[in-house]
């Protein structure tokens, strides 16, 4: 019998490895955080100056704690979706013929995963205190709490994703038709609630809202959600995902 | 129980292509049993049947004492897979990739790192267990692939063309690994492959496997014997197709030669029993329809040999048909 503990463990092992071993990862998961503050945020900054919408505060603030989460949000989801890959690539073979459970190790790369995405998560918070001084330090255990379990949703959504697509051909139209909404309906970059009728709608359809909206609110206090109906949400969102993709892993690779 | 494999009509069916069709056999403990055939005859599929990668359509498959589609944890505890494409982490080093390969396989912690050890200096890779995998050659990533296939002590080591694509060099190193293992690890060896000296130098018995099905078994030795006989290859001066279908005629005509073909025009071969005694009744043949020979050669049969006699065809370098690369795409579909 395989220890579980020993079979997760190894996965969440590689999937951090790969991560650190990875420089360029590493390099764009600095750069590009700030190329979003820098390029979009001061820009809009000075061009929207004292728009009522963003409630009193300047763009760049309003902006931050959505980068944070977007950043944590493509880190997950690609992490989760790279299961094709090692699909492709044959790693996923060497794992379906081992004896240890199949809950064990999908269980084990999600959290290397939502690891992975939460160090990220982190790199960003930081560079976001060092550009926006003001944020809110008390806020920063929230932020923390929201980016674990937004982490959680879209490795979730990744690995539920890659286990329906059969080849990598189907990962550009993922990319556009899932990933993309998600990030431009998040919230990060103007408030939902803004929006007509129809499209806000839509909007609290997308998991992603719920984490952006909780670590604006813990930062900047500024969220148009109710602190506790977002958390709620959040968790929610996250654990049924968490099991739609640990279903849909096991499904995937039932032969 | 001296039977590690047994095969008992064996079926995986694609659609209506019937990738396995119907395979009984035997894997007899402690020996290297080898599947010969072209590319798309169904070998990767019966690995994959037999690792429970695949489930067969119908038929049964027990490894190890355990059913394949009843207990396949149990026969993953006990073998070890080479697949023919890579199946580690580029990314990750060599001693990673076994690490992770051995907690996956529940080879204890404390026990690991020694083994790990032992197996890179088995496959003589030490010095590069440092380095990432995607840096090392074919050969050396083939060689890491043998030591994680071997980390959790596996009673049965499942090889898909394990000397695919490397070089001469190479393949013989490999195919002492696999020896050493088998005479002094007592480890039983299945092996597929499209290579007939590999086949020919590793194997203790082979299944011949064409278009899903077995068409022959037996230990090499016995497969050519069934041919009976040695090989001669005649090549006339000319090249007239008339002309050698006309030395072919009066050559059948002869009780020494059985199996008269005609290879191409001007090519001949025939089998003989005694090949340096049916030599000089070629010539006295040829002289008699003034023929004229280029050449004459003979050798033992080969399993080349078997597989054309058996299926009219080269086992290597053929023309894949449609069908056949409907196969080979579906081996991991």
């Amino acid at each position: 019998m395989v220890n579980p503990a020993s079979a997760a463990y190894v996965m969440w092992y590689r999937q951090v490895k790969r991560f650190i071993r990875t420089r360029s990862r590493l390099v764009g998961a600095i750069l590009q955080p700030i190329f979003w503050m820098v390029f979009l945020g001061l820009g809009f900054t000075s061009a929207l100056k004292g728009a009522p919408v963003f409630g009193g505060i300047d763009y760049l603030t309003f902006f931050i704690p959505g980068v944070v989460m977007m950043a944590v949000f493509f880190t997950a989801f690609f992490s989760g979706i790279s299961v094709i890959w090692d699909r492709e690539f044959g790693f996923l073979k060497e794992i379906l013929v081992a004896p240890a459970s199949r809950t064990a190790t999908i269980a084990g790369r999600i959290l290397g995963d939502v690891t992975i995405s939460m160090l990220q998560g982190v790199i960003v918070l930081t560079i976001a205190f060092l550009m926006v001084p003001n944020l809110r330090l008390l806020g920063v255990p929230l932020v923390l709490v929201a980016v674990f379990f937004t982490a959680l949703q879209f490795t979730g959504l990744g690995i539920a994703l890659a286990s329906k697509l059969k080849s990598f051909e189907g990962f550009q139209l993922v990319n556009m038709l899932i990933a993309m909404p998600i990030f431009f309906l998040s919230g990060a970059f103007y408030p939902v609630n803004a929006l007509p009728a129809p499209a806000s709608l839509i909007a609290y359809l997308n998991p992603l809202v719920y984490g952006v909206d909780l670590s604006r609110t813990a930062l900047t206090g500024i969220g148009f959600l109710p602190l506790t109906s977002a958390l709620t949400v959040l968790i929610a969102s996250s654990l049924f995902l968490l099991v739609v993709a640990v279903w849909g892993f096991k499904k995937a690779t039932a032969e | 129980m001296s039977d590690i494999v047994v095969a008992e009509g064996l079926t995986k069916t694609f659609g209506t292509l019937k990738a396995v069709d119907e395979v009984s056999f035997t894997v007899k403990r402690g020996e290297i049993f080898g599947f010969l055939g072209p590319n798309g005859a169904g070998k990767t599929t019966t690995i994959n049947l037999l690792t429970t990668l695949m489930k067969p359509t119908s038929g049964r498959g027990m490894v190890a004492g355990f059913d394949v589609q009843r207990e396949p944890q149990k026969v993953r505890e006990r073998i070890g897979v080479l697949f023919q494409d890579l199946t580690l982490d580029r990314e990750l080093t060599g001693w990673e990739n076994l690490w992770i390969h051995g907690l996956i396989y529940g080879v204890p912690r404390g026990f690991l790192r020694s083994r790990i050890r032992e197996l890179l200096a088995f496959v003589e890779l030490e010095d590069w267990a440092g380095s990432q995998v995607k840096k090392y050659s074919g050969g050396m990533q083939r060689r890491l692939q043998i030591a994680a296939a071997l980390l959790h002590r596996p009673e049965i080591l499942f090889l898909d063309e394990p000397t695919l694509g490397l070089d001469p060099q190479t393949r013989a190193h490999i195919w002492d690994y696999i020896l050493f293992l088998q005479r002094n690890e007592k480890v039983t060896v299945f092996l597929t492959t499209h290579y007939m000296d590999e086949a020919e130098r590793l194997c203790h018995r082979t299944a011949i496997i064409d278009h899903g099905r077995i068409i022959a078994l037996g230990s090499p030795e016995e497969l050519k014997r069934a041919l009976g006989s040695e090989v001669v290859y005649v090549q006339l001066a000319s090249k007239s197709l008339q002309e050698t279908e006309r030395m072919a005629e009066s050559l059948k005509g002869c009780r020494e030669f059985s199996r008269v073909h005609v290879v191409r025009p001007g090519e001949i071969s025939v089998s003989a029993a005694r090949a340096p005694e049916a030599i000089p009744k070629i010539f006295e043949k040829a002289e008699g329809l003034t023929v004229k020979i280029r050449e004459v050669t003979y050798h033992m049969p080969t399993l080349e040999d078997v597989f054309l006699h058996l299926t009219g065809r080269k086992l290597r370098d053929e023309e894949v048909s449609g069908m056949e690369a409907v196969r080979i795409r579906h081996r991991w579909r």
